[in-house]
């Protein structure tokens, strides 16, 4: 079970474990504003490679990262994908403005367009950056990093303690949850595959009343041994792990402050000043062959609901 | 029991007591959404997950539940293996900010007080709250963050919402009759100070 984990809960020895934690938090921040910002696959591909590098310059243990990785493929890209297919083959037009058609079924309702490829191949990029913004984040801090991070940043330290304190009760819930499960099994309640859906839903349920009542009997000692240490007094507070910004943080952090600039500027340029006729920018589409899809014809319940007031 | 004002039942009080019960909650929604799901299609699961925002909500209320989910399916995200998806949390924040509304309706649960009239008014609060975070919420950020199409994330969302209603309801009320009679033994004592 443990190797699944992919958080870390002590700092590791690189120069981006090494990163005080406002450097992480911030840095996480702004990457992900950029890949939110952009879907043009110019900006993305070298996003990701960023995160990639960072990854890579970590020695992770890669096993849980490519389950990971190969997971959310399948579930979300291949399915997704024919999903999508089925439900709107006209995502192509929507969101990148034409349409060069590839194959139709016989009575037109299914069809694969050039553009339609395209954009699963731009959400994918997306997707993927994303990905690894989140891991390359998750890789290099521990639950007090981010806690003290997001608290320079301006969150209040209550909030911070909540993120810091459940990351740290998770390996204790979940072992209490295989000790429960455990023993419930031993007295015949089937919750492996081997029962039907429902029974395993039910006995999944009567797991939950002991679960809840161990975790939720622990508040008061806890909530009490702080209250005693004098948590809560003070408007401020600091953090054990936060350090004076090394050169290390200093670059970086001038590094992030110039992506958050070159983000800015991308949105005031790409979005307002000189905007993309589409949603999405295509290689082989000129900006004269683009046409405009607005939501209502897209999206099948606006569809629907228009159709319904025109009767 | 002191009387509090709305606002303190939306909120909640913020107290030691309340921020660790809250980061409990929000790791015992990442370990059961981890390890007690069953998916029923991509990024939605048949979760029993859905029930701590109930417990959270009948304790300290509304927006503790909210924080719980929220900062819970953050969680769950980092240790299940299946990648960010920040669209989902919201929507589960948002949604488990109407399950949890029980004490501003008088449903104060663990003073053992729940009843047949609480429990319609929860199936409303938990139909309300699902369609708005998954019908309305999720589909938008899913747009805005990932350029998803529009009509899959809605029927995810359907599905997704459906099966959250469903064990919100079908374990939620039964849960909540066995929390409120356990404690109504003891609710005949009075506080001294």
């Amino acid at each position: 079970m443990n190797n699944r984990f992919v958080i870390n809960y002590v700092p590791g020895p690189t120069f981006f474990h090494k990163l005080s934690g406002f450097t992480k938090v911030f840095f996480f921040i702004v990457m992900t504003v950029a890949i939110i910002a952009t879907y043009d696959v110019r900006i993305l591909w070298p996003l990701f490679f960023i995160n990639l590098g960072i990854m890579i310059s970590m020695k992770p243990n890669y096993k849980p990262i490519v389950f990971m990785f190969l997971f959310s493929f399948v579930t979300v890209t291949l399915i997704g994908n024919v999903m999508l297919f089925v439900v709107s083959p006209d995502a192509g037009l929507n969101n990148i403005g034409a349409e060069h058609i590839l194959w139709s079924s016989a009575t037109g309702r299914f069809y694969l367009s050039k553009e339609w490829i395209w954009y699963t191949f731009v959400v994918f990029t997306k997707r993927t950056a994303s990905f690894a913004s989140v891991i390359a984040f998750a890789l290099m801090t521990t639950p007090s990093e981010f806690a003290s991070g997001l608290n320079k940043c301006g969150l209040s330290y209550k909030v911070c303690t909540i993120i810091s304190l459940a990351y740290r009760t998770i390996p204790d819930i979940a072992n209490d949850f295989v000790n429960i499960r455990n023993s419930m099994m031993m007295r015949g309640v089937e919750l492996g595959k081997k029962a039907p859906l429902w029974t395993r839903l039910k006995n999944n349920v009567t797991l939950l009343v002991p679960l809840i009542m161990t975790s939720f009997g622990k508040v008061t000692n806890i909530a009490n041994a702080m209250d005693l240490r004098g948590y809560g007094k003070m408007k401020k507070r600091t953090w054990y792990v936060e350090h004076d910004p090394t050169k290390a943080d200093k670059l970086i952090r001038a590094l992030t402050w110039t992506l958050l600039a070159l983000t800015v500027f991308y949105i005031a340029y790409a979005r307002i000043i000189n905007p993309w006729p589409a949603k999405m920018w295509c290689p082989w589409l000129l900006r004269e062959e683009i046409q405009q899809v607005s939501l209502e014809e897209s999206f099948f319940l606006f569809r629907w609901l228009k159709g319904l007031f025109e009767k | 029991m002191a009387q509090k004002t709305l606002g303190q039942k939306l909120l909640g009080v913020w107290n030691t007591k309340t921020i660790v019960a809250v980061a409990i909650g929000a790791a015992l929604f990442g370990v059961l959404m981890v390890y007690g799901g069953i998916p029923v299609t991509t990024n939605t699961n048949l979760t029993t997950a859905m029930i701590v925002p109930v417990v959270v909500g009948a304790l300290f209320g509304p927006l503790p539940a909210f924080v719980a989910a929220g900062v819970g399916n953050v969680i769950a995200d980092l240790i299940g293996g299946w990648g960010m998806w920040f669209d989902w949390s919201i929507g589960n924040a948002i949604a488990a900010f109407f399950v949890g509304l029980l004490p501003v309706y008088g449903a104060y649960v663990m003073d053992g007080v729940f009843n047949w009239k609480h429990a319609i008014i929860y199936v409303l609060c938990v139909v309300v709250g699902n369609g708005l975070a998954f019908g309305v919420c999720t589909p938008i950020f899913t747009t805005l963050f990932y350029g998803g199409d529009l009509n899959v994330t809605f029927i995810q969302a359907i599905a997704g919402s459906l099966s959250n209603i469903a064990v919100e309801v079908i374990v939620g009320i039964p849960l909540m009759f066995i929390l409120a009679n356990r404690s109504k033994k003891r609710s005949n004592l009075e506080e001294e100070e």
